[in-house]
């Protein structure tokens, strides 16, 4: 085996040929980040909020937990519970959603406008070969 | 529970034979592939979502969730189901926050996105830091659970219960690297869930397939009567409670072993496939553990207490046992022991990434070390993390109180590995010393919490803590703040404009995926068409 030097050994190899300065300025890339806070931010609040009031009311109402819900053997608290399965799959399956039809076709134009911004090596290829950028000095060893 | 050693021996090895067996082989496959430290670390990053999903269900379910919720709702009713709904909801503190940009962002460990921008000694070290101490604690607990299981299951001595584990766990990573140990996690989760549903259906059949009659029939069988559907029984501080939901909730998404999985696919689209694939599975089985828990005490009520041992871990089996008898009772042993073997490789290979990629390669070498030095170190460092563990759990034997342990890992997890990625990835003033102290604060509270608390605090099982007003359990609620508050305060008190300037390019690549790692098509059977090629590094390194 080669003595190749380990790409990875100064950790997540940097790509200086970007303007990653332009492209976070872009308005594709700005478009993305506004569209996945609308929906990141609501749902993680939501959830947080569904899931700390089951649990406070665990800890500081027991008594309402137990009682009984529609038919006798099932407690509010179960059903309580139970909900946070259907809350997290359903979470999970409209973000799954949202990202296949907005957040994907958004990232794939930022990426596009970076292309154009590229000082070099973007040939149109959606993931960069790393043989680049090895022998470029790595911005952790500068600091 | 020892009348269980002479009768289910030999069934039961032959069951854990199968066990090692087919992932021995798989090991072997593996190990004819794992060449390059992407192969060894990130499986090539050639898992599908789906692979993936079953990968990061078969490396979050220990023994804890398979025996030990079913016996605390065995024992102690509603407040065991609490534990299945924190360790379920806590993937989508994953799914929205950490999976695609861990993916985009990092290459072998989670050091990777933590370091991305800072100065690359003091944030390696904090990283490793938070790695290795939740891995510490988990991996103890894990092993000397796996001691006292199989002690117990099989009539193999305890020590060499422990030793043998480990010495497995060590073969499949050494051997196979991340490619063994997902498919071990793999074969595993598929073992649990089929596991879980055969006596799910089992306990439906015996209860005459009503559902709710499994809590009537449950509240029957119990002395608490009522109070067995209701939560208090084993949480009684209603502040520990909410404590304990803080650290599951944001514990998960600090979880080395388990942010490192997102390293194994191709794309940001593939992780967050993955991370619907595995709330599917984890989501089924936890709704399962109610029919496990519940079904435990319906069928074996108040005489199933003893068999059951203090923390409830051996309610399972004793009620495999009543259901099927020692064939039955065998596999589920298997099962059970195939679940610890898949979590406890993946918590070493992930430790063997902070010990060989960040603190070797990065601290040690200044990055000037081959990939394949890296790889030797890695496997050097899985064998001796995999010794140090055996020692631990064999001096400290059955005896060792770790109760606590799984709890203080989650606690450090997310106290001290989850402010700090997220900020890195968020917030463009962080910086290293704002990591590094949000990483040591998150740490030492955790720790010190958690020693001053009432499970350790003068002994096992102890009334009061060290200090007569802190009585918490779970340090989460005042551990995360202090995590969180210390990064805040280091990165105040440091101005770093590097880290500042480089968080357009960490913003923009963790977000959209531009520059991310590719992989090598690394597969189980063979490489991809259209891979990478890797000819120039595909002599094989062989096992240390």
């Amino acid at each position: 085996m080669t003595q190749t030097p380990a790409s990875g050994a100064d950790g997540a190899d940097h790509h200086p040929e970007f303007d990653w300065e332009a492209v976070e300025r872009s308005p594709e890339f700005r478009q993305l980040i506004k569209r996945k806070k609308a929906f990141v931010i609501p749902a993680t609040i939501f959830f947080l909020a569904w899931y700390f009031g089951f649990i406070i009311l665990a800890g500081y109402a027991p008594d309402f937990m137990g009682d009984e819900f529609l038919t006798d053997g099932l407690t509010v608290g179960y059903v309580l519970a139970l909900s946070q399965f259907v809350m997290t799959w359903v979470l999970g399956w409209l973000y799954l959603r949202k990202a296949d039809r907005e957040f994907d076709p958004l990232a794939a134009r930022a990426r596009e406008a970076a292309l154009g911004h590229a000082t070099g090596n973007g040939d149109g290829s959606r993931r960069f070969e790393r043989g680049s950028v090895e022998t470029t000095e790595h911005p952790e060893a500068r600091s | 529970m020892t009348t269980y050693i002479a009768a289910v021996n030999e069934t039961a090895l032959v069951v854990f034979a199968i066990v090692v067996g087919v992932t021995m082989v798989v090991t072997y496959f593996a190990s004819k592939r794992v060449s390059t430290a992407t192969d060894f670390w990130a499986a090539g990053r050639g898992l599908t979502g789906p692979q993936n999903g079953f990968a990061i269900a078969g490396d979050y379910m220990s023994a804890a969730s398979f025996l030990g919720i079913a016996g605390l709702i065995f024992l102690f009713g509603f407040d065991g189901f609490l534990y299945s709904v924190g360790f379920l909801v806590a993937f989508l503190t994953v799914l929205f926050l950490l999976a695609e940009r861990m993916r985009n962002s990092g290459k072998y460990t989670i050091a990777d996105t933590l370091a991305y921008r800072m100065k690359r000694q003091p944030a390696r070290a904090a990283a490793a830091l938070g790695t290795l101490a939740v891995v510490a604690f988990y991996l103890i607990a894990q092993m000397v659970g796996a001691g006292v299981l199989i002690e117990g299951l099989v009539g193999i001595d305890f020590w060499l219960s422990v030793a043998l584990t480990g010495a497995f766990m060590v073969i499949y990573i050494v051997a196979g690297g991340m490619l063994a140990t997902s498919w071990v996690q793999i074969i595993k989760a598929f073992l649990l869930m089929t596991a879980a549903i055969v006596m799910t259906i089992w306990v439906l059949a015996e209860i005459g397939w009503n559902p709710l009659d499994l809590f009537r029939d449950a509240r029957a069988e119990s002395a608490e009567g009522e109070a067995y559907l209701k939560p208090g029984l084993f949480l009684d501080t209603p502040l520990d409670t909410v404590s304990l939901g803080l650290g599951l909730v944001l514990g998960t998404a600090g979880l080395p072993h388990i942010l490192m999985r997102f390293f194994t696919v191709p794309d940001a689209k593939a992780a967050r496939g993955s991370v619907m694939w595995a709330m599917a599975l984890i989501g089924a089985f936890y709704v399962m553990t109610t029919a496990l828990g519940f079904g435990a005490r319906a069928i074996l009520g108040q005489g199933g207490e003893e068999a059951a041992g203090p923390t409830g871990n051996n309610a399972l089996p004793t009620l495999a046992d009543e259901l099927g008898g020692e064939l039955f009772l065998a596999i589920i042993a298997g099962v059970a022991f195939a679940t610890i073997l898949a979590v406890v490789a993946g918590l070493v290979i992930s430790a063997s990434g902070a010990v060989a990629h960040d603190v070797w390669s990065n601290i040690v070498r200044h990055g000037r070390d081959s990939e394949r030095e890296e790889v030797w170190v890695a496997k050097i460092a899985a064998v001796s993390i995999g010794a140090i563990a055996i020692g631990i759990a064999i001096i400290g034997g059955e005896g060792l109180n770790v109760s606590f342990m799984v709890g203080l890992a989650f606690a450090v997890a997310a106290s001290a590995n989850f402010p700090a990625l997220l900020l890195a990835l968020t917030w463009r003033r962080f910086n290293t010393a704002g990591a590094v102290t949000g990483v040591l604060f998150g740490v030492i509270s955790s720790v010190a919490l958690v020693i001053i608390s009432p499970t350790v605090w003068p002994g096992p099982d102890s009334e009061g803590g060290l200090l007569s007003w802190y009585d918490l359990a779970n340090p989460g609620i005042i551990s995360i703040p202090l995590g969180f508050f210390g990064c805040w305060l280091g990165t105040m008190l440091a101005r770093e404009p590097a880290a500042e300037a480089k968080f357009d390019e960490l913003y923009v690549r963790s977000e959209t995926g531009l520059g991310a790692e590719g992989g090598t098509g690394l597969t189980l059977t063979g490489r991809r068409q259209g891979a990478r090629e890797v000819a120039a590094t595909t002599t094989t390194i062989p096992p240390v």
